[in-house]
């Protein structure tokens, strides 16, 4: 397979940790291709890894071994530095805590990866305020995140991480700190807003609702991928 | 940097104003004692400048006499043998009206026209009156303002002792820039000055104006070829120079008091910039996330600290201005009290220590918050950095600081080592010590805090294993701040010993110079060139006093010469009184029979020190014969004076100058006879308006001593300073813990901890922290305590003294950390004991 017909591409990817003497091997031969438009889940116990390989692929961590590809970009082969621009152009991160900057207000929130990729132009800001719109909160755009409920403040992330229309949108556990209703709504929001966009999804879970939106489902076990139909898992 | 991440930098701040405002404390702080003490210096010795420029004129020389003056047919020669036009004569004395010190000075008002037109710039009915009108004299308008006076109104002028009955003739008028210049001048004519002070046929000096090129230099020669073995032609500028020297180690010691609070003042900033860094971490991580690169970190971090840098650094100019108002005062007391009459009318605000305070702070702001803006671009573009992984971090870096620290401290020893009389390189090894051990104290703490719980386990009680855990757990911050207080302490322990040994070492020296029963002086101001003197007559009467057993006379005068100024005591008395030299080098068997037969004479120790002077040397003094040799016998105990002084036996004194006078008198009384009588009777045989000093040994031992303590005032300022800079640090600290253990706080609080469990919780810490910064305090202090009493006071003054380590400035320094430190802890504690542990689990 050519790297370049995938958005993404994982290939031989390994992570190994040293813990004294030890030497824990959390990653061991990760192979993945994902299109453009996919929504892959990724499953798995607690420790398993699915963190450690969401930030080996946005480029926050460093592999052991192997090479993340994304649009054709090898992701081993940047220093931290060209890791950290092509991350802040190319991926977008939802996470648990949903971790909005608390200091700025919603509106200041979204506009963040514009500004940090020079986009400061009127039809930006408009375009921050309408995916605002889109995930129902434009009333609060000058609210600051301590003020809004956990299922608000989620959907503020997931509109953040799309803003600057990344290739690819990587997410930790989005629903794991909401009941299952707001949950449910958020998710569905999610679904809707990425593949609307064809935006390339890596979600990581232990719901099986969130696994129910997914093209595929992979478990993470023992450091090696396996890929699923979802009706096994549940 | 992007406008929203500087946004929501400035946002954190807004949330967290009081670190905000501890944070602008610590730079303001440490910017107001630099530039107040800078100012206050800078102030003093302009005054000294303009006062010294303005008597001068534009004098290039002065031809100076000895001990007794100048006589003023070298003047008359001067004119009429080498038909010198550009020269002056001048008559310059202290004396005071009411409380104000003012310079007089005895002009020739025609004379003087080419060299000070100032003096002479008056319209010609009071130039008459000056020339014929006995008494008549001549004000700034501003002085004359001050003091109350109006054209024609008479006042009296006290003189060393004498009283004089003068009339403002006119005032002096003058431009902004030489209104400071002329204010505090008293200028009478020549003739009135010589009969106030008793002074006929004599000059204090003649001013001269000589080019600078070979005509000038030949002139020189000329003159120095007719002018008597008693008088010397000296450049104008040698003698400011020399004056300006004389205060060097003053200032130097001011200068480094202040850095010292600056110092106290940086760790203030690292801490709090280190705390908005940790307290941050996980927005940092953030934005790390979200593609904010290294170097954006760093930048945003520095950006920060920059802002708040400068506006800490403007309101420490602010703040140090009005610090200044009052350090000026202490300032100008000092130096009348111990180098010369200098009166400072206004602080002047010049820009260079302003913008020299300024860059200071910033550049002390900048060092504090390079490490903490390093730390934050390491924090990784997630968020499982927990306070844990970053205290497990601190503890890893721990022992590198200690061995840096230790290393330092090493440096400083090995500069202490290099043979030099440098003073500036004694301030370098100080600071590099402190530095040293105060990176120490991390590993310290880690170390004490442990202790107690290792040692007692769990009879220490669940309240005090959690306090000390916690500060064993957030060395992060406990670790800075109990450095910053333990800097502080250990420099009022320092300084306290180095006082107190010092105050020790001077009462000792004054129970052994002080041997008479009572001592009578002819009052006079430090540094006139014309030393007071007793009358002989009354020196007669009060020898003659049938109380007195025995008396013994000293004159004390400074000789001038191209190489500065020589202190010179002659002494009249007999070898019985040898005693009063506590010899501390030579030998007193052949030392004392050399000095008291007048073959030799002793140097104090600062001016063995300063001249490099050691029994069997030999020193060159010039005297009313010419140059003359006088060999060394012995080098004595001396606290009078830093610049030193040479003692020789009046007989040998006499052959030497054409000075009869004598300065001051001590007597022994007979056995029953009580000193406040024999006081009585002294000042009875004192010639009415004649004012003398009689003082009991007793009184003058006070005397001196209150003089020595109020020397030490500026000192004391300082140090208060710099543990006020400590106090904040350590509350700062205490504010940024609570905030950061809320969350344990509330978890104690929903286990079952009362509000006022808390509240002592708090406490303990706090208490605990101070009083680890004080027990680390003691032996830093001390050694600081060896290196100002050994090095620095050796370098500065040449004075040497025992080490004096009384109890009770260590048990004040301990106390002062714990009281400092709980009171610190009133506020975070309160707060802590109030929030409701729902909220706070909630919120984190």
């Amino acid at each position: 397979m050519t790297p370049n017909k995938n958005l993404l591409t994982l290939r031989g990817l390994a992570r190994v940790y040293k813990e004294g003497d030890r030497i824990r091997q959390v990653l061991d031969g990760i192979d993945l291709d994902l299109r453009a438009g996919e929504a892959v889940a990724l499953l798995g116990r607690s420790g398993s890894g699915k963190s450690t390989l969401l930030n080996l692929i946005g480029g926050i961590d460093q592999a052991s071994a192997g090479e993340v590809h994304i649009d054709g970009v090898n992701l081993t082969e940047l220093n931290e530095r060209e890791r950290t621009l092509f991350r802040r152009r190319h991926i977008g991160f939802v996470y648990q805590s949903y971790n909005l900057i608390p200091t700025l207000t919603v509106e200041e929130n979204l506009l963040l990866p514009l500004e940090l990729n020079g986009r400061t132009r009127a039809a930006d800001a408009d375009a921050a305020l309408r995916l605002l719109e889109e995930v129902g909160l434009r009333d609060r755009c000058a609210s600051f995140p301590d003020r809004l409920s956990g299922g608000e403040q989620q959907r503020v992330a997931i509109a953040r991480a799309l803003v600057h229309e990344p290739l690819l949108v990587l997410a930790d556990e989005p629903t794991g700190t909401l009941d299952a209703e707001t949950g449910h709504q958020v998710l569905r929001l999610f679904d809707r807003l990425v593949r609307e966009r064809g935006k390339g999804l890596i979600i990581v879970t232990h719901s099986k609702a969130v696994s129910e939106i997914a093209d595929r489902v992979l478990t993470l076990k023992d450091g090696r991928l396996t890929e699923h139909a979802a009706e096994v898992l549940w | 940097m992007n406008a929203i991440v500087r946004r929501s930098s400035w946002r954190y701040f807004q949330y967290h104003p009081w670190q905000l405002v501890l944070t602008i404390l610590g730079v303001a702080l440490g910017v107001a004692v630099v530039v107040a003490v800078d100012l206050a210096i800078e102030s003093a010795q302009r005054a000294f400048r303009l006062s010294a420029d303005t008597v001068a004129g534009s004098a290039t020389h002065q031809i100076v006499g000895g001990p007794a003056g100048l006589d003023e047919r070298v003047y008359t020669r001067l004119r009429v043998e080498i038909g010198m036009r550009r020269a002056a004569p001048m008559i310059e004395a202290y004396g005071t009206i009411g409380t104000e010190t003012l310079h007089l000075l005895g002009v020739d008002p025609l004379a003087d026209t080419g060299l000070r037109p100032q003096f002479a710039d008056v319209d010609q009915d009071v130039m008459r009156r000056l020339l014929t009108e006995p008494g008549a004299a001549l004000l700034a308008k501003t002085t004359a303002r001050r003091l109350g006076l109006r054209v024609n109104d008479r006042f009296t002028l006290k003189l060393g002792g004498r009283s004089a009955s003068l009339v403002l003739a006119g005032l002096m008028a003058a431009d902004v820039r030489a209104r400071a210049a002329i204010d505090g001048l008293l200028i009478v004519d020549i003739a009135t000055a010589q009969e106030l002070l008793d002074y006929l046929g004599r000059l204090s000096w003649v001013d001269l104006v000589l080019a600078e090129d070979a005509t000038g230099t030949a002139l020189a020669e000329r003159i120095a070829a007719i002018l008597p073995p008693d008088a010397e032609l000296v450049p104008t500028a040698a003698r400011s120079a020399s004056m300006t020297q004389m205060t060097r180690a003053f200032r130097t010691n001011l200068t480094a008091m202040s850095l010292l609070a600056l110092l106290v003042g940086t760790f203030l900033i690292y801490n709090t910039m280190t705390f908005a860094v940790l307290q941050r971490r996980s927005l940092i991580g953030t934005l790390r996330i979200l593609g904010v690169t290294r170097a954006g970190i760093f930048r945003l971090v520095l950006t920060e600290g920059m802002a708040v840098a400068i506006v800490g650094a403007v309101l420490g100019l602010l703040a140090g201005v009005a610090l200044g108002q009052g350090l000026v005062r202490l300032v100008t007391r000092t130096i009348n009290d111990l180098y010369f009459v200098v009166n400072v009318s206004e602080l002047l605000i010049a820009p260079g220590p302003m913008i020299k305070a300024f860059l200071l702070g910033l550049a002390a702001t900048l060092g504090a918050i390079l490490i903490p803006a390093r730390e934050a671009t390491k924090i990784p573009p997630r968020l499982a950095l927990s306070r844990a992984e970053l205290e497990s971090r601190v503890r890893g870096v721990m022992p590198r600081l200690a061995f840096t620290g230790a290393l330092l401290a090493l440096g400083a020893a090995a500069l202490l080592a290099v043979p030099t009389q440098s003073l500036v390189l004694a301030f370098v090894a100080l600071f590099l010590l402190i530095l040293g051990l105060t990176l120490l104290v991390p590993l310290a703490v880690a170390g004490l805090a442990q202790l107690p719980v290792q040692l007692a386990g769990h009879a220490l009680g669940i309240q005090a294993r959690l306090a000390l855990r916690g500060i064993g757990a957030s060395l992060s911050r406990t670790g800075v701040a109990i450095a910053a207080l333990m800097l502080a302490l250990a420099t009022t322990i320092g300084v306290g010993v180095m006082v107190a040994s010092f105050r020790a070492s001077v009462a000792d020296w004054l129970d052994t110079t002080l041997t008479a029963d009572v001592y009578v002086t002819a009052p006079s101001l430090i540094s006139s060139r014309l030393p007071a003197h007793l009358e002989p007559d009354f020196i007669a009467r009060v020898r003659a006093l049938p109380g007195v057993a025995a008396a013994t006379s000293a004159r004390r005068v400074e000789l001038e010469s191209q190489s500065g100024v020589t202190q010179v005591l002659a002494l009249d008395m007999p070898q019985s009184h040898a005693a009063r030299f506590s010899l501390i080098a030579g030998d007193a068997e052949t030392a004392f029979p050399e000095f008291f037969g007048a073959r030799a004479v002793l140097v104090s120790e600062p001016y063995a020190y300063r001249h490099r002077v050691q029994p069997g040397s030999r020193i060159a003094l010039r005297t009313d014969r010419g140059v003359v040799s006088f060999p060394v016998a012995g080098v004595y105990r001396d606290y009078g004076s830093e610049q030193g002084e040479v003692a020789m036996i009046r007989a040998l004194y006499d052959v030497q100058f054409n000075d009869p006078h004598v300065t001051s008198l001590a007597l022994y009384l007979k056995p029953d006879i009580d000193a406040s009588k024999a006081i009585a009777a002294v000042r009875a045989a004192a010639r009415a308006g004649n004012e003398i000093w009689v003082r009991s040994n007793r009184d003058l031992r006070a005397v001196s001593l209150e003089i020595f303590d109020r020397t030490f005032t500026i000192t004391n300022v300082l140090r208060l300073l710099a543990v006020l800079a400590a106090f904040v640090g350590i509350l700062s600290a205490l504010m940024a813990l609570s905030l950061e253990r809320a969350r344990e706080f509330g978890t104690l609080r929903a286990l079952g901890l009362t509000p006022g469990q808390v509240r002592s919780l708090v406490m303990l810490q706090t208490g605990l922290m101070g009083l680890a910064a004080g027990v680390l305090a003691l032996p830093v202090g001390a050694a600081l305590a060896e290196l100002l009493i050994h090095v620095i006071n050796r370098r500065a003054f040449g004075w040497s003294m025992d080490t004096l380590l009384p109890p009770a400035v260590f048990a004040e320094a301990v106390l002062l950390s714990v009281a400092s430190a709980l009171l610190a802890g009133v506020y975070p504690a309160w707060k802590m004991s109030r929030a409701v542990p729902a909220e706070i689990l909630r919120e984190e």
